[in-house]
């Protein structure tokens, strides 16, 4: 579970990425941020797993108080937690099993990591991970090699590997076109429903929040402006969270106009 | 008209003028004048050497005694075999120098201390080196050559290093932290990959380097075609001269060649067996 | 999953043979080196039983003899000549040949191809060996250090103009080509252009150097502040030598200072 109670986060320039945010995430759920940038949705999840750290205020992730943990322990936090990246953050120079297998470091030895000698059972693990988002067959191939689609459910392998209990996914489909964009988010979605995993995801792209969406978060000017269901989330609301008309940049398939038309998903 | 070109009677723009170009030019041109006229050099040398230049080039060359190869060919492998001990030594160290002083690897205090070791390092030619603490240590011979080659390297090679690892992308390093990867382990999978072609093409570029300081520290006696360059000289043994020439100049040409073809093999990237495939797969028209 | 779904999994590649080659190469060379049979025995031992003999050496170096600085005075005044005239009759000549050098600019394939094979040859030559060459032909002295080091800068400023070259911008190459100019003329006017900032970045570099190899000129006789520092190694002053060291320095650092300023006031 997680839960932020009045948490805040200043940015050393005075930026006031999070203000006093209270939200609990129970365990299994599948949230979709949405925001403009710089709204503090990326703040937000990177707080989770303690890459942004809190001003003020509480974290609880799987029972611990984030705010609160050392070095080692938050080691093990993130170990739980797994993250995919809008520009996948592949090491582009080695193969994709290898990148999937990072995932395993948290429990590797040094000796191993060093040499890239992991264990069996790891590459078992890698190889079914690679196998959950369907591109096993490219496991020896070097990452650079792939295309977009392909990276980023490479990286979806990558956090799957570290058997997490939550997913963190910051802009996971900004750089993906629209077909695409949906295969990602639907195996995204086929995780947390067949895995039970807490999954958390940034995006921009309205419809799509709403199509793979069990709970929306609006996020502007760091404050949680809306909590709720896609169903609830009309164009009024969206338009809260936005603080203007929607524009063709905000959804990935349609004009602005039709999306009011179009009723739920 | 502030901020404008300055016009001239007509309205058009004055030249701008090279100021400090012109100042800069005239000081040169006369620091060459006072260093040609006070250098100690009497004018009738000039005239006299290049037939000199002619005549003992001559010699070394009409015949050149090829019997000497193997002699000549001999002691330029002990001094390639110093470069390559030297720049070993030096890669090795600079590896962890390298992370130290680079801002995103290290902490700034660590860095700041690091930079100007290996300033200092690299201020000091390896000749100084090799005089002062390598040869009282090891001794006359290639192993104190290759020792100071070693210490010297470590300077640039620290340097550059330092420099690849602040230029990386730092999206993968994030990746890595993220799955609660220990510091270690973050610099060997998420900063490693990304600078090691480019920090490999250095060491060979210093190899390189070497092989010709090498011969310098051979005129200290350290062994080597330097040393033998001495005593053929002090002799004035011509035609063993030009073979030793030959030999250096070949060996030194085929060394440079092989080095540059490597860095470009590596730079562009190893090619393997499994890069070959990149097209979309049958499972999704969009992979 | 299904056992279809591992069936599916591709079998581990091997490494490719030229790994392993470059690796066994890379160990058989090695070894070739450091043996110490017919390689130079390469051993860390004498760091930890010998370190002392280096302490009284240190120790004297540590305590420059600063009476001994007024003899140094004329010395680096002939190596900063020496480096003033072997820049400046080197880098002249190697801007010309670094276009002959360069595809870009060179009338045929055969002119680059023998110029650039020359400036390997001259650059696969140590500065040691130019000098005691001149040396022998002209005698002991700073002429024999000018041309040894015009041949050292003549080579590298050439080979790192004409790769400057060989990446230049052809744009205005077909715009003056399209405007009817003969090749000296699109080479003056199109391509010099674009590569003399770095030119010039490079013969201040060039220059630098200088002053350093004129410490190893002068050992063999091309005279400068080497000439100096094989007195007093004959005769065992360390403490003269680290005035000598000492001097360097500051003059190398002070010289780094000055290039900088001026690349950025030229550039």
């Amino acid at each position: 579970m997680i839960r932020f109670e009045k948490a805040s986060v200043t940015y050393p320039g005075g930026v006031h990425a999070l203000r006093g945010v209270d939200l609990t995430i129970e365990d299994g759920q599948f949230v979709v941020v949405v925001g403009l940038s710089g709204a503090g949705k990326s703040t937000l999840v990177r707080a989770i797993n303690g890459l942004v750290p809190l001003t003020d205020g509480r974290l609880e992730v799987n029972g611990r108080d984030v705010t609160k943990l050392s070095q080692r322990e938050l080691r093990a936090l993130r170990s739980e937690i797994g993250m995919i990246f809008q520009s996948f953050n592949l090491v582009k120079r080695t193969s994709v099993l290898n990148n999937v297998l990072m995932g395993r470091l948290h429990v590797t030895p040094a000796w191993r990591s060093l040499l890239g000698m992991w264990r069996a059972e790891d590459i078992e693990l890698g190889m079914q991970a690679l196998e959950r988002v369907d591109i096993v067959e490219k496991a020896y191939v070097r990452a650079s090699n792939l295309s977009g689609g392909q990276q980023q459910r490479v990286g979806i392998a990558r956090a799957l590997a570290q058997k997490p209990k939550v997913i963190l996914a910051d802009e996971p489909v900004a750089s993906l076109d629209p077909p695409t964009s949906h295969v990602v988010m639907r195996d995204l979605q086929r995780i947390n429903r067949e895995l039970g995993i807490t999954t958390i995801v940034n995006l921009h792209f309205l419809d799509l929040a709403r199509a793979y969406g069990d709970r929306i978060i609006g996020m502007r000017a760091g404050e949680m402006v809306f909590d709720g269901t896609g169903a609830e989330a009309d164009e009024h609301v969206f338009r809260d969270i936005y603080g203007r008309s929607l524009t063709a940049d905000d959804v990935i398939e349609r004009a602005p106009g039709a999306f009011a038309a179009e009723g739920t998903g | 008209m502030s901020g404008g070109p300055q016009l001239d009677e007509r309205g058009r723009p004055r030249h701008p003028g090279h100021r400090w170009r012109n100042i800069f030019t005239i000081a040169a041109l006369l620091l060459i004048a006072w260093a040609a006229l006070d250098i100690d050099v009497r004018p009738e040398r000039l005239l006299t050497f290049p037939q000199e230049l002619w005549t003992t080039v001559a010699r070394m060359f009409s015949p050149p005694d090829l019997a000497y190869a193997p002699r000549a060919l001999e002691a330029m492998i002990e001094s390639v075999h110093m470069a390559w001990m030297g720049t070993i030594v030096g890669a090795v160290l600079s590896l962890p120098a390298g992370f130290l002083a680079a801002r995103n690897t290290s902490p700034t205090a660590v860095v700041v201390v690091m930079r100007q070791i290996l300033n200092i390092i690299r201020a000091v030619p390896e000749l100084i080196w090799a005089i002062v603490i390598m040869i009282p240590i090891f001794g006359l011979g290639p192993l104190a050559g290759a020792m100071a080659l070693g210490i010297n390297s470590i300077g640039t090679l620290g340097k550059l290093t330092s420099e690849a690892i602040e230029s990386i992308d730092t999206g993968p390093v994030e990746a890595t932290r993220a799955t609660g990867a220990s510091q270690v382990q973050m610099l060997r999978w998420g900063v490693l990959p990304q600078v090691l072609p480019e920090v490999v093409a250095f060491w060979l570029y210093r190899f390189e380097i070497n092989i010709r300081a090498s011969a310098i520290l051979g005129v200290l006696g350290a062994g080597g075609i330097g040393t033998l360059l001495i005593n053929l000289f002090s002799f004035r043994r011509w035609p063993e001269i030009g073979t030793t020439l030959l030999v250096i100049v070949l060996v030194t040409m085929a060394i440079d060649f092989a080095s540059a073809a490597i860095r470009k093999r590596i730079i562009s990237g190893l090619p393997t067996k499994a890069t070959t495939e990149a097209a979309p797969d049958a499972a999704g028209a969009w992979g | 999953m299904t056992a279809a779904a591992s069936t599916r999994r591709p079998a581990k590649p091997r490494t490719p043979w030229t790994i392993w080659a470059g690796v066994a190469v890379f160990l058989l060379l090695t070894f070739w080196a450091a043996n110490p049979w017919f390689g130079i025995g390469f051993t860390l031992i004498p760091l930890f039983t010998d370190l002392t003999r280096g302490e009284r050496i240190i120790a004297e170096v540590l305590q420059p003899n600063w009476a001994f600085l007024p003899r140094t005075i004329d010395p680096f005044i002939e190596t900063f000549q020496i480096a003033i005239l072997a820049t400046t009759i080197g880098c002249s000549i190697a801007l010309p040949v670094s276009l002959l050098a360069s595809r870009v600019t060179a009338p045929n394939a055969a002119t680059y191809v023998s110029v650039r094979t020359v400036l390997n040859v001259i650059r696969s030559m140590p500065d040691v060996l130019w000098a005691m060459l001149f040396v022998a032909a002209a005698g002991f002295g700073p002429l024999a250090g000018v041309m040894a080091l015009t041949m050292f800068n003549l080579g590298i400023t050439a080979k790192l103009t004409s790769e400057s070259v060989d990446s230049v911008d052809t744009g205005p190459i077909e715009a003056a080509d399209a405007a009817g100019a003969t090749r000296v003329q699109t080479a003056l006017s199109a391509v010099v252009p674009q590569v003399l900032p770095g030119y010039i970045a490079y013969t201040l570099y060039v220059f630098e150097l200088n002053v350093r190899a004129s410490l190893v000129l002068g050992l063999v006789g091309a005279g400068g502040i080497g000439r100096v520092l094989q007195t007093e190694l004959a005769r065992f002053r360390y403490d003269n030598i680290a005035v000598v060291i000492i001097l360097t320095f500051i003059i190398v650092f002070i010289l780094d200072q000055v290039s900088r300023a001026l690349r950025r006031r030229l550039v």
